[in-house]
């Protein structure tokens, strides 16, 4: 990165960061960021960290909307810990590539809160998914197949009663209760699925479709996946009827012609 | 296409208006702007509509344009220099509100409406970053919703308690104008703002600024606050505006020869708490 760079976007994304994380406002202040070139960060070394605290409810709102979105993995982690996203690089990345703020916090959360948090990440992407491009053939963009801990779903389930229709209000009466721990052990094969309303399904389904949908997250030639069937344990034969078949369901989308 | 100043006979003259977004009225005591346009018709000639596609338009905004009423469409949710942002599926449901409204032209605040795509927990509203390479981007993004709604596009200089780049707020959206060929907003609260943060006086800035491009202004009330002894003004729509907003307003007032509109921002307030500052702002121009 040449220290003359100078992209406004870039800049502005960084008071972002700022806005949200002020120990990275400090470190900008301080000298030189990766995320910035000697010349972005000129721009905002000098901003008074007080111009940066006038919206006291900022952080607030942000945690507020991944709570009511990942309500279940809140509570596992705890409220403060979400917050904690706030301070994180994958925020930081995730402002510099447009991504969703959720997205960003499901690159921080990887298996912090297990099956639980990889399912609400996944009902969180299937929301925001769109029409993918391209080439190969590839999970569709409404269906997802997960691998979670043995008892995942009804742990889900249990605490998403529980916190009901305000999950925000309801963690903070949680007061001092331990948070419930979820599985952690064996295995569970889990579909969710985007309905046409934008509703989501969610149940389980047998491992080799869900590791055939998880290994067709990436577009893959079609032939790569016809191979992953019968290494899953399809019959050689019947491994391109078994595409056609998911292709026909909706389960896997095709573009245009395979790479 | 001819220059903006050659398009510019063809936009009307629009007098006094108010402003309004989804869900305004629902605080109590808030403007019904259709009752001020009953009671006082020459303090609300038309309606200045704040759009965010994912809410569409509210039944105040829709009774409006029902009655006939003249409108101007505010967007909240561009950022015009990311050409991310001005996907085909926003352009046609701005294409669709704008068939509804039936706007003068479009304008708003040119500026960070929402960091990543427009999302959930992502809204905010930031100035532009005040350098020369920021100008280019937002003039194309400027021109691009302009050719996509066949509308005029007047960018406006947004508020802030921080602002970055060494460039004048004026001199940037001066630069936009022109690179772009469009006409301006000018808020005159915000630029008070700006001169604040910035410790200038209240008029700097005004000599050299193409003013023959100001086809709006805004006027608002503000409230002033500090942190730890830093002092910002927030952009409240109150009925108090600040005695340098009200400054920058009547010197606008001369400078803006092709000025079509004034917009007094004051959405959530009763009838009787804005009429003063209604009066004053068509007393200074009468409509």
């Amino acid at each position: 990165m040449s220290d003359e760079r100078l992209e406004p976007r870039r800049v502005q994304q960084a008071l972002v960061a700022m806005l949200f994380d002020p120990e990275f406002a400090a470190r900008v202040r301080a000298g030189a960021v990766p995320e910035l070139s000697e010349r972005e960060r000129a721009l905002l070394r000098d901003v008074d960290p007080r111009a940066l605290e006038t919206d006291p409810h900022r952080r607030a709102r942000a945690v507020h909307v991944l709570v009511e979105e990942l309500p279940a993995t809140a509570a596992v982690l705890g409220v403060d810990a979400v917050e904690g996203f706030l301070g994180s690089p994958e925020l930081r990345a995730g402002l510099f590539e447009r991504a969703a703020l959720t997205a960003s916090f499901a690159a921080w959360l990887g298996d912090r809160a297990l099956g639980v948090g990889r399912l609400e990440a996944a009902m969180a992407a299937l929301r925001r998914a769109t029409e993918p491009s391209g080439q190969g053939v590839a999970c569709s963009p409404g269906v997802r197949g997960l691998v979670v801990p043995a008892g995942t779903l009804a742990f889900y389930l249990r605490i998403r009663a529980e916190l009901g229709s305000d999950p925000v209000h309801a963690l903070a009466c949680w007061g001092g209760r331990p948070r419930p721990s979820p599985p952690r052990r064996g295995a569970q094969y889990l579909l969710v699925e985007r309905k046409a309303d934008g509703s989501l399904d969610l149940g389980t389904a047998s491992e080799p479709l869900v590791r055939l949908l998880a290994f067709a997250e990436a577009a893959r030639a079609r032939a790569e996946l016809e191979a992953e069937a019968v290494r899953l344990g399809a019959e050689s034969a019947e491994a391109s009827k078994l595409v056609d078949d998911l292709l026909a369901e909706g389960l896997l989308w095709q573009g245009a012609a395979g790479p | 296409m001819p220059g903006f100043l050659e398009r510019l006979p063809a936009l009307p003259a629009l007098g006094v208006g108010i402003s309004t977004e989804y869900g305004a009225r629902r605080q109590d005591g808030a403007l019904d702007p259709r009752a001020l346009r009953a009671e006082h018709p020459e303090l609300a000639r038309f309606l200045e509509v704040g759009v965010e596609i994912a809410k569409g338009l509210d039944d105040d905004a829709r009774a409006w344009v029902a009655d006939g009423g003249a409108t101007t469409y505010h967007f909240l949710d561009v950022n015009l220099d990311e050409p991310e942002d001005l996907d085909p599926r926003w352009l046609a449901a701005v294409r669709e509100t704008v068939a509804m409204l039936r706007p003068a032209w479009l304008c708003g605040d040119a500026g960070m409406w929402h960091f990543g795509a427009r999302d959930r927990g992502h809204m905010l509203l930031l100035p532009p970053v005040l350098v020369p390479e920021a100008v280019a981007p937002m003039a194309e993004g400027i021109a691009a919703l302009r050719q996509a709604t066949g509308l005029e596009v007047l960018p406006e200089n947004p508020p802030g308690a921080v602002f970055v780049g060494p460039l004048h707020v004026l001199e940037f959206f001066a630069a936009v104008a022109e690179a772009a060929d469009t006409g301006l907003l000018l808020d005159c609260a915000h630029l008070a703002m700006f001169q604040r943060a910035r410790g200038l006086p209240w008029n700097a800035g005004f000599d050299g600024f193409a003013w023959d491009r100001v086809i709006e202004l805004h006027v608002a009330g503000g409230s002033e606050h500090a942190v730890e002894g830093f002092s910002f003004v927030e952009d409240d729509h109150g009925t108090q505006v600040l005695p340098d907003t009200w400054m920058i307003f009547e010197e606008a007032l001369r400078r803006a020869t092709n000025l079509r509109a004034v917009v007094v921002e004051c959405e959530r307030n009763p009838i009787p708490a804005v009429l003063p500052l209604l009066r004053r702002v068509a007393g200074a121009r009468p409509a």
